[in-house]
């Protein structure tokens, strides 16, 4: 770099430098807050989609492991593998009338599990009303 | 009041602390202007651009990742709502010839010959600025006002940095010439 070439980067240096940035006019911080006063929606969080339907999410994946559980796992009382689920559901299966399932799909669900969808569907229902209720408060 | 950091008060107004804001604005106002005004060359344009800026900045606030820095996040949409805004707005070629070719030009009633020399040079670089082009005048501006790196600009700008580098080069280049083509007619001026 020759002399000349130093003197012109000087130039561009000691005239553009920080100490000699142009400053916002006044009134200028206090603009932009009146101005953002009128904005209609807040700055606020957006919740991610699992936080925000985490019971939904959770009832969709339960009613898919019992689906495929239905589906898979023997019918056969004696099978170990239903075997504690099914003592489990015993004593409920007394007092619940036994909705017929072979029409559909032509799988033999246990009568239980329908109650199981239908609580697990009122459920989403419910958490997606009461969602909205509640956000609607904020 | 001490400055409490950006994240800080970044996490206030997503709380739903709006006025917080007030506070980002203040820090980084400036800032932002001299970045708007340098690109487009007018105090009223630079006022507007920047103000669109932070509102824009707080329209999008939730979407900010906390992990890189705020500034460079700032400088992003300023540089981008800036440089949208010249390109719509097509502006004619600055000549020579209304350039000053002398330092008394820029000697006031109460000014003495070093301070209009001074007051003549600088006119010469911001002269020389507003000759490049758009995108140049904000590489020119991060660099040289922000004192930002090549890394931190290609950051801002979305820009390679090694394209960074080279229409850095180019730009310097140029103002480099005009400052030259200055010097020359000042010269002949006094010859």
């Amino acid at each position: 770099m020759n002399k000349q070439e130093e003197y012109k980067e000087d130039l561009l240096s000691q005239y553009m430098s920080p100490d000699s940035t142009e400053s916002a006019p006044e009134g200028f911080t206090t603009n932009i807050m009146n101005r953002i006063r009128l904005e209609k929606v807040p700055a606020v969080r957006e919740e991610k989609f699992l936080k925000r339907n985490l019971v939904p999410v959770i009832s969709v994946a339960v009613i898919v492991v019992l689906i495929v559980a239905a589906l898979f796992v023997p019918g056969n009382e004696s099978d170990p593998t239903a075997l504690s689920f099914l003592s489990l559901l015993k004593n409920l299966r007394a007092s619940l009338p036994e909705p017929d399932f072979s029409w559909l799909l032509k799988i033999s669900l246990p009568s239980v599990l329908s109650y199981v969808f239908i609580g697990m569907f009122a459920l989403i229902f419910f958490d997606r009303a009461l969602y909205r209720l509640f956000h609607k408060e904020k | 009041m001490d400055y409490k950091g950006d994240i800080y008060y970044i996490e206030q107004i997503l709380s739903g602390k709006s006025n917080c804001f007030r506070y980002i604005v203040e820090k980084h106002k400036d800032r932002a202007y001299n970045l708007a005004f340098r690109i487009c060359g007018n105090h009223e344009e630079a006022e507007e651009l920047a103000q669109d800026s932070f509102l824009k900045a707080y329209r999008s606030l939730a979407s900010f990742k906390m992990k890189s820095s705020f500034s460079t996040w700032l400088f992003r949409i300023v540089y981008n709502t800036t440089i949208s805004h010249v390109r719509i707005k097509k502006k004619g070629v600055l000549s020579l010839e209304y350039f000053p070719a002398d330092t008394t030009d820029f000697i006031g009633a109460s000014s003495s010959e070093d301070e209009a020399e001074t007051e003549y040079r600088s006119s010469l670089v911001n002269f020389a600025l507003q000759k490049i082009t758009d995108e140049e005048k904000g590489l020119v501006t991060l660099f040289y006002y922000e004192e930002m790196s090549t890394d931190e600009i290609a950051e801002v700008t979305g820009i390679s940095k090694s394209n960074v580098k080279v229409k850095l080069f180019r730009a310097r280049q140029k103002m480099q010439m005009i400052i030259e083509k200055a010097e020359k007619k000042k010269i002949a001026y006094h010859e």
